[in-house]
């Protein structure tokens, strides 16, 4: 039976084909303007808390204040920014500052465990590797929000807690194990013969990791880069537990304090202004590496 | 000769173990210093009366009988169960309609892509601060939008009532990371062959059908993984009630982590505060271990 | 002016040389530590003021307030707390109880005017009989209020309320104004301001929240604590407070005055000197928070000063103490900045005679309560704490007895560990 109605079809689909082609092209052309408009609305929803925060950094400081607010600024300055610069008496400089230092130096640490630590457990063998990478690789599944308390005990004792270093401490072991992990795939993913060949020459294996390999496992070294500067410049809890000194404070914990106010008054402008510079360092090593970004996105991806 | 060969092979051999071991040493120390001893003390410091000033002593269970009698502790329980709850399937079906929008490599995709993904590299503290000013009655652009086209006849307190304050948050919430979902399920889209649907177009199946029988089937890992992270995302969650409700009104907004946060670092009870730390984290490895059944391989 | 500048130079230069004398019975100048939390008072001055004219000198930090007891604790742990810390009076019991504030009895016992110092802030600096701590910074509550809506709504201004029928007409009448005036303002989502601007009702009309001895919440014994929030409860109710009021979690206090639709607010000396300085325009006047039916109280607030343990410098660091507590200190430095003198008696002086709503602030330290608790800050401080809980849900929700009930039973859990 069925074979007989095979042919049938094939038969009837011939016949329409031309009038039916055409409905479809119609049809496709409608759809995709409408999906287009569809996107269109939607990236102008996600755009806008971002270009009205914006806006308002803008706005000279005592049109920012208004109620009602208005949609668009009447004039364009910067005094949201320089009000910023000398709120509560350190200002944004120096928080900013702070925050670059602690990201920095979590993207420097991270870059150079996590290369290091990465080249071993690929390329090495010795007793104990598995359960050690293991043991790495567990941090993923145990959520830092519950080791706090230790943390803040511990580097009380030796006086790490309200330092800037010490919060660059903890940020980097929870960058490792991605780290760890994307590093070692990239070292797996050379082949083995490129170094071979240099260990019999007499190099040192640093050397050959140095000269042949950091450039093969760039990509890698860029996207560990970016999660743990995007990931250290924006991190909360930790910092607000940790900083107990204004001078210390990083950049969300100070707008933090923005937001409770100055003697009872909100500085609406200075906190979007604040908002925004802390927004924009993210925003640009995400547009420019986004490529890395992705990778980086999968590759936690395929771990999980 | 080959008794010389052989040493020499050992040493390298012994030469090439040690090399790794060292290679591997920094990343390790720091994880026994910065994790593995801490996440012991948590459990040790769990058995103490452990207050800020002065000496611990050891008080056995006490903490954790403790935990079943504070009400706070259930609530935020009950809150951050019902947060995750109503927050996870809005991000899961708006990441997937999304992601389905940017599938297809149509002229100027990327920028959409791009756009939808922007608010997941901003930090939530500072995403939370941005929409704080968005929802002030006051000077807040959201209440004007809304004043003036009608919708509302006065400004909304949106953090003065348990519900409306949930709704905001969410929403919010779902705009700093509902691109991170959406880019997981793009993956996976992208990786069903595109043959599947045109035979199943040939078959005359409508949209649901692909969706009921390709789509949905062959993405069932990738799906497991964006709801796993966003679960465990949410149950982990602080910045934002923090930072827009400060736990109220009434108390109504206080999650887990929030609870802990308060106890440790406020009542400086910080044995109890590790107390909980210890229930988060079962509850924590237990979501894991779901995570790991469901992406495990069949094949 | 002239005069004043000049006296102020002739007290430098006394003060300078009372320095000298010290010097001799030291080996060499010690530099000491001090931390003090963020407050409205420039404690820099008077550390650049003792710096200027002593040998010894201080380096000051100042430390978030929300922050103090956290890095403090976390100092203590490292071995690495202050020679001095000027404390929210609330926390010294907590301090002096943990071991980690230095006895200074002797030191107190020898000061001649030890009586006359604020005494809601000797009680907490007190701690099984011996003292830790003595004053340091003055904030007593009390009323402030819009001389020009009370004009406005045929109020008079010279004669504010006195009992809390009083408030309520005044507060009617200010919002029968129209225009978006309200009678009365508080910040509805935050407990220090609460505590600090509430309390003060339910003392005034004889009433308490604690048992004398601290020992025990009275919430619910005392109907002075129901009474005064159904007076809250029915300001709320009549819509004589504005809404967004219910949110404020203090960081819009200032504005809402500020705006001059607001008739009248609980609010401290720190406020004089803001709506002085950044609000020239605005026409207000204090007076005392009344109880029911009169009678006054007001919140002895500030901040307690101490030794903490292990300092190096106990006897430099008394000096400074010693000295700030001076009447000459506390005459120029704090009256003549606008701050409250700790001493009682220092009320009435020269600086406050310009400005009488500064006497009337400084002389609300004579009827300063301040609740001694080791766990003040979990009952009245923090922002999920009962205290605040129980004024929102009796307040805003209209449950006065469920709210006391609740409060009653959290304090009790809270109170006996």
């Amino acid at each position: 039976m069925t074979t007989n109605i095979q042919p049938n079809t094939n038969v009837v689909f011939s016949a329409t084909d031309q009038s039916q082609q055409q409905a479809r092209r119609r049809r496709n052309r409608l759809f995709l303007a409408m999906r287009y408009a569809v996107l269109i609305v939607l990236a102008l929803l996600f755009l806008f808390p971002i270009v009205w925060s914006f806006l308002n950094s803008i706005k000279p400081p005592a049109e920012a204040l208004a109620v009602p607010p208005t949609y668009l600024p009447t004039t364009i300055v910067l005094d949201n920014y320089m009000e910023l610069t000398t709120f509560g008496r350190i200002g944004v400089v120096q928080h900013v500052g702070n925050s670059a230092f602690v990201a920095l130096l979590t993207v420097v640490g991270t870059i150079v465990l996590s290369t290091l630590g990465g080249y071993g457990f690929a390329r090495f063998e010795f007793r104990g590797k598995n359960i050690m990478f293991i043991m790495v690789l567990s941090t993923l599944m145990i959520p830092f929000q519950s080791i706090l308390i230790p943390l803040f005990v511990m580097l009380s004792k030796v006086n790490l807690h309200n330092s800037l270093f010490g919060l660059a401490l903890v940020y980097i072991t929870f960058q490792l194990p991605f780290g760890i992990f994307l590093m070692r795939n990239s070292f797996l993913a050379v082949p083995k013969e490129i170094e071979e060949s240099a260990l019999l020459d007499g190099c040192t294996s640093l050397s050959v990791l140095y000269r042949m390999m950091l450039r093969l496992v760039l990509p890698g070294i860029v996207t560990v880069a970016i999660y743990a500067f995007i990931n250290s410049w924006n991190e909360f809890l930790a910092a607000l537990i940790f900083m107990t000194d204004q001078n210390n404070f990083t950049l969300p914990i100070f707008l933090t304090n923005v937001r409770s106010g100055l003697y009872g008054i909100i500085d609406w402008g200075a906190l979007q202004a604040g908002v925004i510079v802390s927004i924009i360092p993210s925003l640009v090593i995400f547009l420019l590496l986004q490529r890395y970004y992705m990778n980086g996105l999968m590759g936690g991806a395929v771990k999980s | 000769m080959t008794t010389s060969l052989s040493l020499q092979r050992l040493s390298w051999d012994q030469r090439r173990k040690l090399t790794g071991v060292l290679f591997v040493l920094p990343t390790v120390l720091f994880v026994v210093v910065f994790f593995i001893i801490p996440l012991l003390m948590t459990f040790g410091m769990s058995f103490y009366d452990w207050p800020l000033f002065g000496d611990h002593t050891f008080v056995g269970l006490q903490n954790y009988t403790d935990l079943a009698k504070d009400r706070q502790f259930l609530k935020s329980i009950d809150f951050t169960a019902r947060y995750t709850l109503m927050i996870t399937p809005p991000i899961f079906v708006l990441g997937f309609i999304l992601a389905s929008l940017v599938r297809h490599n149509i002229p100027g995709i990327s920028i959409f892509r791009t756009i939808f993904f922007m608010p997941v590299v901003i930090g939530l503290g500072v995403s939370s601060l941005l929409w704080v000013w968005l929802l002030n009655d006051q000077v807040g652009i959201i209440n004007k939008i809304m004043l003036d086209l009608g919708i509302v006849e006065k400004a909304q307190l949106f953090m003065a009532r348990p519900d409306s304050a949930m709704a905001v948050i969410i929403i919010s919430v779902i705009w700093k990371t509902v691109g991170f979902t959406m880019i997981l399920l793009l993956a996976g889209l992208q990786a069903i062959p595109d043959e599947l649907y045109e035979s199943a177009d040939v078959d005359g199946a409508g949209y649901f059908q692909k969706l009921r029988f390709i789509t949905l089937p062959l993405m069932r890992r990738t799906i497991a993984l964006a709801l796993i992270l966003s679960v465990i995302g949410s149950v982990l969650s602080f910045d934002q009630f923090y930072i827009m409700t400060g736990g109220g009104p009434r108390n109504s907004t206080i999650s887990v982590v929030y609870w802990i946060f308060n106890n440790s670092f406020t009542y400086f009870k910080m044995g109890y505060g590790a107390a909980m730390s210890i229930v988060l984290l079962v509850v924590l490895v237990l979501l894991s271990a779901v995570q790991f059944y469901l992406l495990r391989d069949n094949t | 002016m002239n005069i004043r500048r000049l006296s102020t130079a002739a007290l430098l230069l006394g003060l300078l040389i009372m320095s000298l004398a010290p010097l001799s019975a030291q080996d060499e100048p010690v530099t000491m530590t001090m931390w003090v939390r963020s407050i409205n008072f420039s404690v820099q001055t008077l550390v650049d003021e003792w710096n200027a004219t002593h040998d010894n000198q201080i380096e000051l930090t100042e430390v978030p307030a929300a922050e103090f007891v956290t890095k403090m604790g976390a100092a203590v742990a490292a071995g690495e707390a202050p020679d001095i810390a000027s404390i929210d009076l609330i926390y010294t019991p907590a301090f002096a109880s943990a071991g980690q504030l230095v006895d200074l009895t002797e030191y107190v016992n020898a000061l001649p005017y030890a009586d006359d110092l604020s005494p809601a802030h000797m009680t907490l600096g007190e701690y099984e009989g011996r003292n830790y701590a003595v004053p340091f910074a003055a904030e007593g509550s009390f009323l402030i209020y819009n001389v020009d809506l009370f004009e406005q709504a045929g109020l008079d201004p010279e004669n504010p309320p006195t009992t809390w029928d009083e408030v309520l007409e005044a507060a009617r009448a200010i919002t029968a104004l129209g225009d978006d005036t309200y009678g009365y303002y508080f910040a509805g989502n935050c407990a220090g301001c609460n505590a600090f601007t509430f309390l003060p009702f339910i003392w005034a009309s004889g009433g308490d929240v604690l048992s004398e001895d601290f020992s025990q919440p009275t919430l619910e014994e005392d109907p002075a604590v129901s009474e005064a929030l159904a007076l809250y409860r029915t300001m709320w109710e009549e819509g004589l407070i504005p809404e967004g009021a219910i949110v404020d979690g203090g960081e819009n206090f200032t504005n809402a005055f500020a705006s001059g639709t607001i008739g009248m607010a609980g609010t401290g000396a720190f406020g004089i000197d803001n709506y002085k300085t950044n609000y020239p325009d605005l026409n207000f006047d204090v007076t005392y928070i009344p109880g029911k039916d009169g009678g006054t109280a007001s919140f002895g607030g500030g901040d307690n000063i101490g030794i903490p343990t292990g300092s190096e410098y106990v006897e430099e660091a008394w000096e400074f103490i010693e000295w700030t507590l001076s009447e000459d200190v506390q005459l120029e430095l704090y009256a003549g900045n606008n701050q409250l003198p700790v001493r009682l008696s220092l009320a009435d002086n020269e600086y406050f005679e310009e400005d009488p709503r500064l006497s009337l602030a400084a002389s609300t330290l004579s009827v300063g309560h301040t609740p001694y608790s080791l766990v003040y800050n979990d009952l009245f401080n923090d922002a999920n704490g009962p205290w605040l809980l129980m004024l929102q849900v009796a307040i805003f929700d209209g449950d006065i007895d469920g709210a006391i009930a609740e409060a009653q039973q959290r304090f009790s859990e809270i109170m006996g560990g």
